[in-house]
């Protein structure tokens, strides 16, 4: 009983909400995201420099 | 059911929580229909038990939309115990026994994916969380917000909703403010946040967590209803205790002439005359158009631990009408079932001079509703009267008497029997619709 579809769309801004409000459980899985993104970033960086 | 949704019931038939809710009654009894579906697709089909009436959380008391809450999370946390989740969290998958509220749609479980976040966390929010805050923080009525969306309040409207020293209160930073900042930031981006979560390591702890912060939060929400002169109706009301002991052996009396299905009692305040008579209706509705009046009827039935008697907020000027796609995902409040016996006490002076509804126009909604009747007129001399009638142009309400209301009402209904009461401006009528 949610949608015509039944079908639910979690939505990207609550899905990070969701870890960051896992309180100390969450501390863990958002360093370790941001810090994955973090590692992207540069390494685009460094292939743009590459180029 | 599509075999899928076949194979997430059996995983949700064998768990140790169905047997165990479904006892409780928290979980509707739900079973396999051994007729198959004829539909193309479908292999199995499921039933379950009748819920008497249907009702929509625009249409409840908030202690029953913060109880309604509190059974979701509770059902979410014992199904994430045996790796299984809800789907969605939605208040219209929660119906009524009375003041107990069941879940209906066994549909909704199905296996956790593992490192899968918690796919009804945000309409948590905007249908159950948000309402919530609202009347607790900010003093505001939720129902005209879920009436006027069927997707309730979105995380940036709550935010808006939510200002100034609601902001500081529990809950409101996180799930509202930073969920409203988070959701704009990534609104129109592309980036994979399922997978990137799956990849941080998300795993059911979190969600565990989330549920277990949640249900605290809304546990610890509260709402006084006012002390409005509605809630004082009951006890010290403004005609005497003989009139009213007079009004209850009427009512008691119509009510056992045979046992009825479905009992409406529209104005039910306190519940003194949906009491008498749901004692001889398998079912009662009890309608009122003020909050607080409901919400205090919900408190002493689920204190009694009442099953018979659903309390409901509802402006009868302005019921709740079909709504959602086509006007057609929620039912009108009329298209729900009819009653057979239907209570309006103290409620024609309400409508016909509070609202302006013309007493040939009430009659008419009444006989529309095809019920045996119960109804109160009260004369314009009547002090409830006088004072609604004070407010008012001179004249506007003149064709509201005794007589004219006996003469609208003769011609829609046989009036079987009627009793003038002791204070001698209040009468009622048992009645029959004319066909």
């Amino acid at each position: 009983m949610s949608s015509p579809l039944g079908y639910l769309d979690p939505g990207s801004g609550s899905m990070i909400l969701q870890m960051l409000a896992g309180g100390f459980a969450a501390v863990a899985v958002t360093t370790k995201l941001y810090w994955r993104r973090l590692k992207r970033l540069v390494r685009f960086r460094k292939t743009d420099d590459g180029v | 059911m599509t075999p899928d949704a076949l194979e997430d019931w059996r995983r949700l038939a064998s768990s140790a929580l169905f047997p165990r809710e479904l006892a409780a009654g928290r979980i509707v009894p739900t079973e396999l229909d051994p007729q198959l579906p004829a539909r193309a697709g479908y292999v199995a089909a499921l039933r379950h038990e009748r819920i008497h009436f249907v009702s929509y959380p625009y249409e409840w008391s908030f202690g029953m939309l913060r109880d309604a809450a509190l059974l979701h999370l509770d059902l979410l946390a014992s199904a994430l115990e045996e790796d299984l989740t809800l789907k969605d969290a939605t208040p219209y998958n929660v119906q009524w026994r009375g003041a107990w509220p069941v879940f209906v749609d066994v549909g909704s479980f199905e296996p956790l994916r593992p490192g899968e976040p918690w796919a009804g966390y945000r309409q948590f929010c905007t249908l159950f969380l948000y309402p919530l805050l609202l009347q607790a923080y900010a003093g505001v009525p939720f129902h005209a917000r879920l009436r006027g969306s069927i997707d309730g309040i979105p995380p940036e409207e709550a935010r808006a909703l939510l200002a100034g020293k609601a902001r500081l209160r529990r809950g409101v930073f996180t799930h509202v403010a930073l969920h409203s900042r988070l959701e704009s930031r990534y609104g129109d981006r592309r980036r994979d946040v399922r997978l990137e979560l799956k990849e941080a390591g998300f795993g059911k702890q979190l969600i565990q967590a989330n549920v277990r912060r949640l249900a605290k939060l809304v546990r610890r929400l509260e709402w006084e209803p006012p002390r409005s002169t509605w809630l004082e109706y009951g006890p010290t009301t403004t005609y005497t205790e003989a009139d009213a002991a007079r009004k209850a052996e009427f009512v008691l009396k119509v009510a056992r002439q045979r046992p009825r299905r479905l009992l409406w009692d529209l104005g039910a305040n306190d519940g003194r005359y949906t009491r008498i008579a749901a004692d001889h209706a398998r079912y009662a509705v009890a309608i009122d158009g003020e909050h607080g009046v409901v919400e205090n009827l919900y408190r002493t039935l689920r204190d009694e631990r009442s099953d018979r008697i659903l309390p409901l907020v509802v402006d009868l000027a302005d019921p709740s009408p079909g709504l959602g796609w086509r006007g057609q995902e929620r039912r009108a409040l009329w298209d729900r079932g009819r009653p057979d016996l239907t209570l309006a006490l103290a409620l024609v002076h309400h409508l016909a001079i509070g609202r302006n509804v013309p007493l040939r126009e009430l009659v008419d909604w009444l006989r529309d509703l095809q019920t045996e009747l119960v109804v109160e007129f009260v004369a314009p001399e009547d002090p409830m009267a006088r004072r609604l009638l004070a407010g008012k142009r001179e004249g506007l309400h003149e064709d509201y008497s005794r007589a004219s209301f006996e003469r609208a009402l003769g011609d829609r209904f046989e009036i079987a029997r009627s009793e003038e009461l002791a204070s001698g401006t209040r009468v009622l009528y048992a009645a029959t619709p004319r066909t």
